[in-house]
């Protein structure tokens, strides 16, 4: 007797274990639609209404429930954002990017998101991303244009893109996402790491000055060791400057000459970075500008000095 | 809705960008309907123009737009109603300043759900460099860049994906460059050169998930090609006219090849408890040339010379680099992040340097240089949510440097390379408070030593602070900001210091439906302090000057103010403001009393005080649901203080029409 009521037991058990139980939380889109007629009559437009036209995927990765969860207690309630398993007002940072990462951590761009800046500053998804009124015509941004985004925390940046000699982001020749990824990037191979974070690198894990600025990308056989060792950022300020050239310094012989001092350890050769030659006369406006003679800074190809 | 959208559109106002293209929309914002498509577009058509006052060299490097018709703007959205069309569900293309603006962009988005993503960027930039006199410049340049990049995804839904691209970059246009000629003593020349320069890049590969796992694969080659002539147009007697040298003839032609083919593997996996993210790359690069070059003239002697060099030579950079990236979830509140990275870069080069001087053979060289860098950098996050309102988060990271260097001239046998280390260690402290729901506070601190830094003006001892408060309740949003970057770089005879401190607040306030003001204002300051140490004449010699000073001074404040106002639902104003003042360090001569240097040369450059200002006007009216007229103007005002050679007045303005059909 106690054999056969535990082959029952061990049936009903099994049966229960295989019915169909999550399947029937989910409501599907047409039912959202009834009282969410504005959202709905729209989604045709969102990106992830693929999931809704693809017809191939599982109810918990389609549509509304897709990202809000099953909605059959909600319905049941008659409404409430209490009653949707995934409102994301209610969400924590961390629930957010749980939430979007269902479907979003398949993207390499996006790999880094966990340890990212933004991430670690609670900036999430939806603080960027709007999924049911974005103006934007690409990714769902908050904002038509992505500076506008950007600049909405970064107010010294927004303010370095107003300066007189800038990379023409307000002009929409370029876009922050030229240089950096908001979702994380892996670590910079160059200024020792540290710094700066979220740069996306170009080819090589070069610097991303170097995606555009082709020409000071070499090799040379003779580098300039400053911009491999510790970056273009040594003598530019990337975003905007008063100066010319984006240079951190109104004349050039004083960007030079704050390294070129002999002293110390510093150095590729660590014996004290080479100074000028004597007969430099630094009175003399002839000498002032370095770069009239030292034309290839970046790099040469035919003199160690720069000369051609 | 309304509301959010108006929101969104006062942080438009707020960047300030050029007065045109026009923001506000036409046409339904519902599209119209046709054989099974959704359609949304609208072009703006107008008329830019500019009148300048001052130095129209130093606009056309800040500014540049001119007169002229331009397409300012243009929208086309094609949706598939029901996702499935037959050759595209998506069709999205954005334009801007399409005529002749310096600046103009287009973009294309086509995408058939699973089966294809296409995606278009192309840019022209017309960039041009007076050479600026606060700059001493004496290098034009007049030259247009332009980019496109194409991306193609294959089956961008399934399991498996491919990735084709392409992207072009070329840059050409007249400049003016210089050499200096005959030794190392002699004059400098301009001459003219005709930059050319394009690089190529093709991409192939794909992506293929397995049990949570993707793997991403890619492969691609990248070809880099110059050939910028350079000639001097006539007799010179170089920028120094008080010596002896001149220059009658010079030519250079040095053409500039090379490639970069690299691979890239990412393999990466997201679960419910840990996320892994591991990859590598390795990228080829090498670059071969020949340099000819051609002088003839009178050397600083006075006597008749004639130089011809020919330089032929590789030069290699193979980099490899690998990431590992490791996250733990082991429960709800806590998130513990390690990022290990390997980079390895070497950088060799040899070149055949022949010198024929009055026809003279000289003794050929070959140089050989050697630059290797290797470093490993670690770093671990722990970000901790005790409460739904609080967060804090610890990280320490610390980074290991090798650099080994040759540089070497005729050398014979095995050079053993000059090797240096550096290590950094950095700690962060941050916390998130967000005590009430309107509230949002974010502090940073960061610490870091480094035991041996490259160069006087690297990070060695170092710390930054960041903070951040927010307050947005309804339509209000009010944010303050602060960052402080502190580093103290000493040897015993050698000093640098930097400080670095920024501040900005910025409030957004959309009083009504149809009215909203934003304002923002920032203060970036830098003072450095570094020896420095150089040569000047000191009676009828040239002295050495060995421990002087370098301190420069930077005070910017920076203003953008933006207002928006609809009047009757009809016509839509609004009015701006950017304004950026450096104020150096208050003094109002070049000459500065009481500082580090006394070389009146160095004391007119330890600050740079000017401003540059831009109020902007536009007024936007709705014709009819599909049309609109749009009138802009906006000023740009730049002027130096202590010198008036660049300074600039221009008024521009547009007129335009949009439309949507």
């Amino acid at each position: 007797m106690f054999r056969v009521l535990r082959w029952v037991a061990l049936s009903v058990l099994l049966g229960l274990a295989c019915m169909p139980v999550a399947a029937q939380d989910f409501v599907g889109s047409n039912v959202c639609r009834t009282c969410h007629p504005n959202v709905a009559a729209n989604f045709f437009r969102n990106p992830h209404y693929k999931s809704v036209a693809s017809g191939a995927q599982p109810g918990a990765n389609v549509g509304c429930e897709g990202c809000h969860g099953a909605a059959s207690g909600h319905v049941k309630a008659g409404g409430g954002k209490d009653t949707i398993p995934r409102a994301f007002s209610k969400l924590t940072p961390t629930q957010v990017v749980d939430t979007c990462l269902n479907c979003h951590a398949s993207t390499i761009s996006q790999a880094n998101i966990r340890r990212s800046e933004h991430t670690l500053d609670d900036v999430v998804c939806t603080n960027c991303h709007s999924i049911h009124s974005s103006p934007s015509a690409k990714n769902l941004l908050k904002t038509e244009q992505q500076r506008d985004l950007c600049y909405g925390c970064h107010t010294t940046v927004r303010a370095q893109f107003s300066m007189p000699f800038k990379h023409r982001v307000n002009e929409g020749s370029v876009q922050c996402t030229d240089c950096h990824n908001p979702h994380g990037s892996f670590a910079a191979t160059w200024n020792m790491g540290a710094r700066p974070r979220m740069v996306d690198q170009g080819v090589g894990n070069e610097e991303p000055c170097l995606k555009c600025h082709v020409d000071k990308r070499g090799p040379f056989v003779y580098e300039h060791a400053a911009i491999r060792v510790d970056g273009c950022e040594t003598c530019h300020n990337a975003h905007g400057s008063t100066n010319a050239r984006l240079l951190k310094r109104p004349v050039i012989f004083t960007v030079c000459l704050e390294c070129h001092t002999g002293r110390g350890n510093f150095g590729r050769q660590a014996n004290g970075i080479p100074t000028q030659a004597t007969f430099h006369n630094m009175a003399d406006p002839r000498f002032q500008n370095c770069t009239s003679c030292h034309v290839r800074i970046h790099g040469s190809n035919v003199d160690p000095t720069f000369f051609r | 809705m309304k509301k959010i959208l108006y929101i969104l559109a006062t942080v438009t106002a707020l960047a300030q960008p050029p007065v045109a293209p026009t923001g506000e929309p036409v046409g339904s914002t519902r599209g119209d309907n046709t054989v099974g498509y959704n359609v949304r577009q609208s072009f703006e058509l107008g008329y830019r123009y500019h009148s300048i006052g001052g130095d129209e060299a130093s606009y056309r490097s800040t500014v540049n737009y001119c007169n002229g018709v331009r397409l300012l703007g243009s929208s086309l959205s094609m949706q598939s109603r029901e996702g499935h069309g037959r050759l595209f569900d998506l069709l999205q293309l954005n334009t801007q300043g399409l005529g002749n603006d310096p600046y103009q962009n287009a973009s294309l988005r086509l995408e058939k759900n699973k089966l294809y993503r296409y995606d278009l960027s192309w840019r022209s930039n017309a960039y041009f460099n007076p050479g600026l006199r606060a700059d001493h410049g004496q290098h034009f340049a007049d030259t247009v860049r332009n980019w496109q990049d194409h991306d193609l995804t294959l089956l961008p839904q399934s399991p498996i994906k491919f990735f084709l691209g392409y992207s072009g970059n070329t840059q050409t246009g007249p400049a003016i460059t210089s050499a200096q000629l005959f030794d190392t003593r002699g004059d400098q020349y301009p001459l003219f050169a005709n930059v050319r320069r394009q690089q190529h890049e093709y991409r192939t590969g794909f992506e293929v998930g397995l049990k949570g796992w993707r793997l991403n694969v890619m492969h691609a080659w990248v070809d880099f090609k110059e050939d910028t002539p350079v000639r001097l147009p006539g007799v010179s007697d170089g920028y120094n006219t008080t010596d002896l040298t001149t220059a009658s003839s010079f030519q250079r032609n040095e053409p500039y090849h090379g490639t970069s083919p690299y691979w890239r593997v990412a393999l990466f996996k997201e679960s419910r408890w840990w996320a892994v993210t591991g990859r590598f790359s390795y990228v080829k690069g090498q670059r071969g040339f020949v340099q000819d070059e051609t002088g003839f003239g009178t050397d600083r002697f006075g006597s008749n010379v004639s130089r011809q060099t020919f330089t032929t030579g590789n030069a290699q950079r193979p980099a490899a680099a690998g990431n590992l990236n490791i996250n733990i979830f082991p429960t709800a509140k806590l998130t513990i992040t390690n990022q290990t990275a390997l980079s390895h870069i070497r950088m060799s080069g040899s070149s055949v340097f022949t010198q024929l001087v009055n026809g003279l053979p000289q003794v050929p060289y070959v140089p050989f240089q050697f630059l290797g860098i290797r470093m490993i950098t670690n770093a671990t996050d722990a970000n901790y949510r005790p409460a739904s309102w609080l967060g804090i988060r610890l990280g320490y990271q610390f980074s290991d440097r090798r650099i080994r260097s040759i540089q070497a001239f005729n050398a014979v046998g095995p050079q053993t390379p000059d090797e240096q280390t550096n290590g950094l260690h950095t700690g962060i402290l941050g916390i998130r408070m967000r005590p009430i729901k309107s509230l949002t506070i974010n502090l940073d601190g960061e610490v870091g030593r480094a035991d041996r830094p490259i160069y006087p003006i690297s990070a060695r001892n170092f710390q930054a602070f960041r903070g951040r408060v927010e307050y947005k309740k309804g339509d209000f949003r009010f944010a303050g900001y602060v960052r402080t970057d502190y580093n103290v770089n000493s040897e015993s005879i050698s000093n640098y210091a930097s400080r670095s401190r920024q501040y900005g607040v910025d409030g957004t306030w959309t009083i009504s439906r149809t009215f909203y003001v934003d304002a923002v204002y920032a203060k970036l300051h830098l003072d450095t302090l570094g020896t420095i140490n150089y040569f000047s004449r000191v009676g009828n010699s040239v002295v050495n000057v060995p421990t002087d000073r370098s301190y420069y001074v930077s005070n910017l404040h920076t203003a953008n103010l933006a207002a928006h106002f609809v009047v009757r639902d009809r016509v839509d104003v609004s009015l701006g403001l950017s304004h950026i003042q450096d104020l150096g360090d208050g003094r109002s001569t070049p000459a500065g009393a009481g500082l580090y240097t006394a070389l009146a040369t160095f004391q007119s450059v330890q600050t740079f005080p000017l401003r540059f200002t831009s109020p902007q006007g536009k007024v936007s009216v709705r014709i009819n649901e599909k049309l609109r007229w749009n009138l802009g103007y906006q000023h740009y005002g730049y002027a130096e203080q202590f010198s008036g050679l660049s300074n600039f007045r221009a008024h521009t303005g547009y007129s335009s029409v949009t439309w949507a059909f």
